[in-house]
């Protein structure tokens, strides 16, 4: 509707009232969501750190550890913030598994953590931190197909410059 | 007319600084922590545990990594230090652990005997049912990683000023489309303003007798003031878990982030009431579609009525512009469309020199007022 800022109006009604304010708007906006700007892929991923590996350009890394008693996924944010965790060590998962380590665990862990990371809103992850000779085994295999099949994606996108 | 700006957020506490490691080294003193590897014995290296693989070492590095120093380093430099926080949830309900252990061992020693799951677990063809794991989740660590999840997408700062709680209730939203077809709320995921066009459904273990309010609020949204944030929905009193027997303080309105600003959280918040509070200061008129109205602030909302309530259930999405936002604004908030655009920060260069140093003439066209680059590539 036409919103005139009249002087001379002699009948406002209720509706005019309430949304004539409506208009005015800042012109500098500033979204404070932490998670805006990589979720635009404006963000910085940090890009020193060339000379060592693994590198941390990435805006959340997923992180696999396998000890001998148990299996931890991680995904963390470059800061070494970790914002969703799946492990054999939790209750929940364990109960259902016959042995906390091993290929099965490794591949319900996988399951497990694609549906906590799609719950939390992550739907790119680097999964670049790991040993290339580990990458062929079976458990990291088996991981990183139920990471795909649950429906997050083990590359982020670029971000854009321009 | 320009079009308005949209100011990059958050680059943490540096302020353009950097920080260096050497000026501890300017006067000869002695080192203000222990130094590294002291507790390695360098004569006797052949009696020390060799790493023999990659993979341990990393491991032990990452970890070592990880640990806070007394020197300066990159870490601290970008993560101020955080004061610790206050808690205002519902106190943790700490039962008798032993007999709940001893159930526990006993199931494991079960599984591990169990032939059939052996077998399922060595030919790789275990499945474990998701929704039980889930639900067991919700009862045991799930409000942990969803309190560690709202720190990371900074609620605890925007709308508690730091205050956090852990949300022991947990809360159930779903949306309900047209073709059957829910868009669960959880604790970050997306869902558009189109699927949220209508009040969802919310459920939640509730005693009988007790009271609740729910919340829902935008603390990024909002077009005029950068530090509050606007309120959809406003149920209070509600008897268990019933929202429709309620008092609705104000009604739902549609989520609204506006073109080109990005993703916008909006928070479901649960608060358990002690008693029957009055709340009717926050009423607003029932079609309120007043922005000035809606405008709200969750900090002071809670201040006022700490005493009577206390935080317990927490769910947020993520929301960005799509086209039922444009009817929005034009029928129901009675306004034009404000769009928005992304505008970088301009480039840093540090201060100029009389006579730099190994830089080419296009040192100068950095520090020129006037846009136009006279020397191009030179």
């Amino acid at each position: 509707g036409l919103r005139v800022a009249s002087t001379t109006a002699s009948l406002k009604t209720e509706t005019e009232v309430d949304t004539s304010e409506n208009e005015v708007v800042a012109p500098n906006f500033t979204n404070r969501n932490p998670r805006n700007l990589e979720q635009m892929a404006l963000a910085r991923k940090e890009r020193g750190w060339k000379t060592t590996w693994p590198k941390r350009e990435f805006w959340h890394r997923l992180r696999l550890e396998r000890t001998q008693h148990y299996v931890e996924a991680f995904v963390e944010r470059s800061n070494g913030d970790v914002v969703v965790s799946a492990s054999t060590r939790e209750w929940a998962i364990k109960r259902h598994l016959h042995s906390p380590k091993g290929v099965a665990a490794c591949k319900n862990l996988g399951r497990v953590m694609a549906q906590r990371c799609l719950e939390a809103g992550i739907n790119f992850v680097n999964f670049k931190a790991i040993i290339p000779w580990e990458h062929r085994c079976d458990s990291i295999q088996e991981f990183e197909k139920a990471m795909e099949e649950g429906g997050v994606v083990l590359h982020e996108p670029r971000r854009t410059y321009r | 007319m320009a079009a308005p700006l949209l100011s990059a957020a958050l680059r943490g506490a540096r302020g353009g600084r950097s920080f260096g490691t050497a000026a501890v080294l300017w006067k000869r003193a002695a080192p203000l922590g222990p130094m590294p590897n002291e507790d390695v014995d360098i004569g006797n290296l052949e009696a020390l545990e060799k790493y023999r693989s990659f993979a341990r070492y990393f491991r032990l590095a990452e970890q070592e990594s990880r640990k806070p120093r007394w020197w300066n380093t990159y870490h601290k430099h970008t993560n101020p230090h955080a004061e610790p926080q206050t808690d205002i949830g519902l106190p943790r309900e700490r039962l008798s652990r032993a007999k709940e252990i001893k159930e526990r061992k006993r199931i494991l020693r079960e599984n591990r005997r169990n032939a059939e799951m052996e077998r399922a677990a060595r030919l790789r063809t275990v499945l474990i049912p998701l929704d039980d794991v889930r639900a067991e989740w919700e009862r045991t660590s799930g409000p942990f990683h969803k309190q560690r999840v709202a720190k990371h997408c900074g609620l605890f700062r925007d709308l508690f000023k730091g205050a956090t709680f852990t949300p022991w209730v947990a809360l159930r939203v779903q949306y309900s489309q047209e073709d059957e077809h829910l868009v669960p709320v959880y604790y970050g995921n997306m869902v558009t303003p189109s699927e949220a066009s209508s009040p969802p459904e919310v459920s939640y273990e509730a005693d009988k007798g007790s009271l609740w309010t729910l919340l829902l609020t935008n603390p990024d949204g909002h077009l005029r003031d950068a530090d509050s944030e606007y309120l959809h929905w406003l149920v209070t009193n509600i008897p268990g878990s019933d929202i429709k027997s309620g008092k609705e303080m104000c009604h739902y309105l549609p989520p609204f982030p506006a073109m080109g600003t990005g993703y916008h959280r909006f928070i479901f918040l649960l608060f358990k009431q002690h008693g029957p509070i009055d709340f009717s200061q926050e009423a607003r008129p029932t079609p309120c579609y007043s922005l000035k109205m809606r405008t709200f602030s969750t900090f002071d909302f809670y201040r006022k009525h700490e005493d009577a309530m206390t935080p317990a259930g927490l769910a947020f999405f993520q929301c960005q512009w799509d086209s039922s936002v444009t009817s929005t604004f034009h029928q129901l908030l009675n306004m034009r469309e404000p769009v928005f655009e992304f505008v970088r920060p301009p480039v840093y260069h540090p201060p100029q020199v009389k006579f730099p140093r190994h830089q080419p003439l296009r040192y100068l066209d950095r520090y020129r007022d006037t846009e136009e680059p006279t020397y191009g590539i030179y």
